[in-house]
């Protein structure tokens, strides 16, 4: 039997189905991330060093003062220069990396691509935790490497000194390349098929095709997949924590290891972390829009 | 097909050397896994002499071991417990509000879905010690439901927006001749929406699995109790604390490595479509 209604009682009803759908979902991100965001800032304006938030003893304004201190910090720039390793490594070793991969699989170069895909993808799924601590002890002075090395050049000695940021970047390439493979296939795949093969009627050579068909339709790709090797980059935190902790003292800590070690090691000192995780941000944002300025002067048609 | 001909012996030192660098890297994506493996079945003492090669003699006295001392059985059922139920608040939520973003025009979704898609942007890292003071504040550090909200929390713009995206394409006819027959909104989330969301909802079903099992940061400041930590810490605890008694600690890395190895190849094809589609959300 069908319920008369107005229209009054339509509206309303539909406003309240509206709030009932979006209201749990929209809180739970409201206090989880919203506003932590928000009060991240605002704390790092602030005296606060432990204690209770509220009613507690009175927390100070203080404006710029740990920015002030933070730019003065030598393992500030330390850290940073790390994180900017990192972002190279990342743009320029596993995006041309992972498109070499995707575009030797996605052409039929070599058979077997289901078996090649499977297995490159693979370490990018395993537990951050898990690669550290392995890569921690292949690394190590009594572990794997400096074995394997003694097998092409006997007397070998390896130091992880000398370069200690060396096999981290060399770790972040070998667990997230396969990422951005996969990322390519799956865009090399929406391509017209009906254009490569024109083209090679028309006597394209392979290079000529990779050149003048695919790059130009992968364009939008590209600057997708460097936005998201950029803020990884800035983000990195999981691995180096477990592979070094930022060690040997401090030569291989990035921004995230350095806010960690302000709260959570020591004397916590929150606005200070804060201050650091307000300015990562910025940074990503600087370089993400710096990314689609890019883009929009040099970039191709998509 | 005429080329062939010609360039044949060219082209096939050139397939040649293209197999010879796909076989490089896939051996270079294994080989650590393998040595893993194999360097788990040895003895401390024969790891020290023998560290490439395989076992002399297969132990299994390290997973023993580890299997016990770690806690292994307490951390996977603490993992599965915070997955599953991640998992499945995360899915609802934002399948609810995705189905009100899309279907019911109200002059809100403008600022609240704009709010999500911010959402993606931001990062654990700048919300970490934030968080850290606010669950401490409510009184659930050291809780389950204190590592639950915050996971649902962070899950929810990816889904939100994933979901959004794809209930748009649900016809708005089938919706509004639903409402004209007289089905609750209710009635038709379930009934309509949810049915025909099946293939978007294990993309996210797939990011929020692999995500929440790997996460060990977040779970790490909020809990102090051995008895609530996941996998991944507990790997981190034990094995990372092993630094010389290296057959457990391959051992107890294994165990780690297992449920998500076979997860993935379960799932591989699920996997790499979901990681696709997070991807390119620019």
């Amino acid at each position: 039997m069908a319920k008369v209604q107005t229209m009054a009682d339509t509206r309303r009803e539909q406003k309240r189905a509206y709030w009932t759908l979006v209201l749990p979902g929209f809180l739970l991100y409201l206090s989880v991330m919203a506003f932590p965001t928000i009060f991240s800032v605002i704390l790092s304006l602030t005296s606060y060093n432990g204690g209770k938030l509220f009613g507690g003893r009175p927390i100070e304004m203080v404006g710029f003062k740990w920015y002030a201190r933070l730019i003065a910090d030598e393992y500030f720039y330390r850290a940073l220069k790390n994180n900017l390793w990192i972002v190279l490594v990342s743009v320029l070793g596993q995006i041309p990396l992972g498109f070499f991969l995707a575009y030797v699989l996605y052409r039929g170069l070599v058979k077997g691509r289901d078996f090649f895909q499977t297995m490159i993808y693979l370490p990018t799924v395993i537990s951050t935790v898990v690669i550290g601590i392995l890569w921690k002890s292949f690394f190590a002075p009594h572990g794997a490497f400096p074995e394997l090395m003694r097998l092409f050049r006997p007397g070998y000695e390896y130091s992880m000194s000398s370069h200690p940021m060396l096999p981290v970047l060399f770790v972040i390439l070998w667990m997230y390349s396969g990422m951005y493979m996969i990322i390519f296939i799956a865009n090399l795949q929406k391509i017209d098929n009906t254009i490569i093969e024109a083209a090679r009627i028309d006597g394209a050579s392979e290079m000529q095709i990779l050149r003048y068909v695919i790059l130009p339709a992968l364009s939008g790709v590209i600057v997708v997949t460097a936005i998201l090797a950029i803020s990884g980059s800035l983000k990195s935190f999981d691995l180096i924590y477990v592979m070094t902790g930022g060690g040997p003292a401090n030569r291989t800590s990035v921004l995230s290891i350095y806010m960690f070690d302000k709260a959570f090691k020591g004397a916590p000192n929150y606005p200070l972390a804060n201050a650091i995780s307000t300015v990562m941000v910025i940074i990503s944002f600087f370089l993400i829009g710096l990314t689609k300025f890019a883009e929009t002067r040099f970039g191709g048609r998509e | 097909m005429n080329d062939i001909k010609d360039h044949n012996a060219r082209s096939r030192i050139s397939s040649a050397l293209t197999y010879l660098v796909m076989i490089f890297f896939t051996v270079m994506a294994l080989y650590p896994l393998f040595w893993l493996i194999l360097s788990s079945f040895k003895t401390t003492t024969e790891f020290q002499m023998n560290k490439l090669g395989l076992p002399i003699r297969w132990v299994t006295i390290n997973y023993k071991d580890a299997w016990v001392r770690g806690k292994f059985p307490m951390l996977i059922v603490n993992s599965v417990l915070y997955t599953s139920l991640t998992t499945i608040a995360i899915l609802v939520f934002s399948f609810m509000a995705g189905f009100g973003f899309a279907k019911i025009r109200h002059k809100a979704t403008a600022v609240l879905y704009g709010s999500f898609v911010i959402g993606i942007l931001l990062t654990l890292q700048s919300i970490m010690v934030p968080l850290f003071l606010i669950v401490n504040w409510v009184g659930l550090y050291n809780t389950r439901l204190g590592v639950l909200i915050p996971y649902i929390g962070i899950g929810m713009p990816m889904g939100v927006y994933l979901g959004t995206e794809y209930i748009k394409s649900v016809p708005d006819a089938l919706v509004e001749s639903a409402r004209i027959d007289g089905a609750s909104y209710a009635k038709i989330f379930w009934m309509i929406i949810v049915p025909m969301a099946v293939p978007v909802a294990i993309t996210v079903a797939i990011l929020t699995v692999t995500g929440t099992w790997n996460e060990f940061m977040l779970i790490n400041i909020l809990t102090s109790s051995d008895s609530l930590k996941s996998l991944p810490v507990g790997v981190q605890k034990f094995a990372g604390a092993l630094s010389t008694d290296y057959g457990k600690q391959f051992a107890a890395l294994t165990i780690g490595l297992i449920p998500m190895l076979l997860f993935y190849l379960v799932f591989r094809k699920e996997i790499t479509k979901g990681v696709a589609a997070g991807a390119v959300k620019g």
